[in-house]
């Protein structure tokens, strides 16, 4: 009854749920603060066995990245004097609030993660979350001390991309597994293995560009893309308010009134 | 043992033992424990103490808290669909009940055995009550390991709980 009751009264539940969330995270940033202590003096083990291979390894790529610092340097240049040039709007100042990861759902069904910040932190409901590597996921229910993120994985994660050197618009979903599938791109687009995804914009939920994954396989017809952000391993994120006023609030969008019969097929697009 | 929860000679607070430590099983399934992919296939910890509880002090978890620990996990998941645990444990929790005569004096290997098909049963459950009302089946492969590391981590769960019985409960 209750899984009906849940799709049915949607805003109900959801205010049980970050009620619940609200209270349970100070527990569960008390059992969690100990347990990343742990897994942090693990990791410093770990890492001092491999310092010489990483060593090795960390001079190469600084030596890769100094030349594409020269490249960047090139670009910015150039950029600015093109944007002179046709007089282009800066975007939007972004906020960044940093929270850390204090609950993980398990389980088949979902996959999001509570944060230890919330409304009085300024994080809002459709603002983005990002790790130092790329898009994580979106904020989708906000209580007073912590938030929901929607993983890109989730299933109910849709979010509008753009292959960056087609420039093909298509929507990447998550169906739980590690690697999210590109749906509406057409037939006759090639699409490479390794091709990287941004998102597109459109729906004014994220800004353009902000890096995404790239795309891992293309077997039968099914694009699957390797996100850039380790969703399994989330530690820390970075709630990012763009200022963007894409999602509107659940109490804008009046639920659609489905006749007997017809089942609403997917509510959460009204989030 | 039908008014046996709420007697006091025991002291209550010992009485709840059994329904506190299923609390704590399902929050510490929620717990981040950065262990790449651990997320996606944590063991049902709630599951394990809902078994061992209904096998061996059943009148000390009744079912409005099994229930209540259901709900607290989908809460606590976000799951999409509410109650979809509070309903497999209140299954596992009246399938035992029944059973619970024929485990209680069996050696733990017989025991575990119990688990696993239970775990089975409550996987597949909710593999194909979330892909019903999605519409489309699910991918089964989280569902499969979570199910492996749950029955793996059974006895760890269960000697722990085991321990507490034994310090606590002995004479309730």
């Amino acid at each position: 009854m209750f899984i009906v009751l849940g799709k049915a009264d949607i805003v109900v539940f959801e205010r049980l749920r970050v009620g619940v969330a609200d209270a349970a995270s100070p527990i569960l940033q008390a059992v969690a603060q100990p347990i990343a202590t742990a897994a942090a003096g693990v990791r410093n083990i770990q890492a001092m066995f491999g310092v010489y291979q990483e060593n090795q390894r960390l001079h190469e790529e600084n030596a890769r990245l100094l030349q594409w610092q020269e490249v960047a340097r090139r670009l910015e240049a150039e950029n600015a004097q093109l944007r002179g040039l046709v007089r282009f709007a800066p975007e939007n100042a972004v906020r960044y609030v940093s929270a850390r990861v204090i609950g993980n759902s398990g389980g088949g069904f979902a996959r999001n993660v509570l944060v230890n910040a919330g409304s009085r932190d300024g994080v809002a409901r459709g603002q983005a979350a990002v790790t130092g590597e790329g898009l994580a996921g979106r904020v989708t229910e906000v209580g007073e001390r912590a938030a929901r993120i929607l993983l890109l994985t989730d299933l109910n994660s849709r979010i509008p991309v753009v292959l960056e050197d087609s420039r093909q618009r298509a929507v990447m979903a998550g169906d739980n597994s590690d690697e999210p599938r590109l749906l509406y791109v057409p037939a006759n687009v090639q699409v490479k293995v390794g091709e990287r995804i941004v998102t597109g914009g459109a729906g004014g939920v994220f800004p353009p560009g902000l890096p995404v994954g790239v795309v891992a396989s293309t077997d039968g017809g099914v694009i699957r893309v390797e996100p850039f952000a380790e969703l399994s391993r989330l530690e820390y994120v970075r709630v990012v308010d763009f200022g963007l006023e894409g999602v509107l609030p659940q109490s804008a969008v009046p639920l659609p009134k489905a006749p007997k019969g017809v089942r609403v097929v997917d509510p959460d697009l009204t989030r | 043992m039908a008014f046996g929860f709420f007697q006091r000679d025991a002291g209550l607070p010992t009485r709840l033992i059994p329904v506190t430590t299923t609390v704590l099983f399902a929050i510490i399934s929620v717990v981040p424990l950065h262990i790449p992919g651990f997320a996606v296939v944590t063991p049902a910890f709630a599951l394990m103490a809902v078994y061992h509880w209904t096998v061996y002090r059943s009148d000390l978890l009744p079912p409005i808290a099994v229930f209540g620990v259901g709900l607290l996990l989908d809460v606590l998941n976000a799951t999409p669909y509410l109650g979809t645990s509070s309903l497999s444990l209140l299954l596992v929790r009246s399938a035992l009940l029944s059973q619970r005569r024929f485990l209680i004096n069996q050696p733990f290997p017989i025991v575990w055995s119990g688990f696993l098909l239970v775990t089975g049963a409550v996987f597949f459950f909710e593999w194909a009550v979330v892909s019903f009302v999605h519409t489309g089946p699910l991918s089964a492969q989280p569902f499969i390991f979570g199910a492996v590391l749950t029955v793996a981590s059974f006895p760890v769960g269960s000697y722990l709980l085991a321990r507490t019985q034994r310090s606590f409960l002995m004479r309730v």
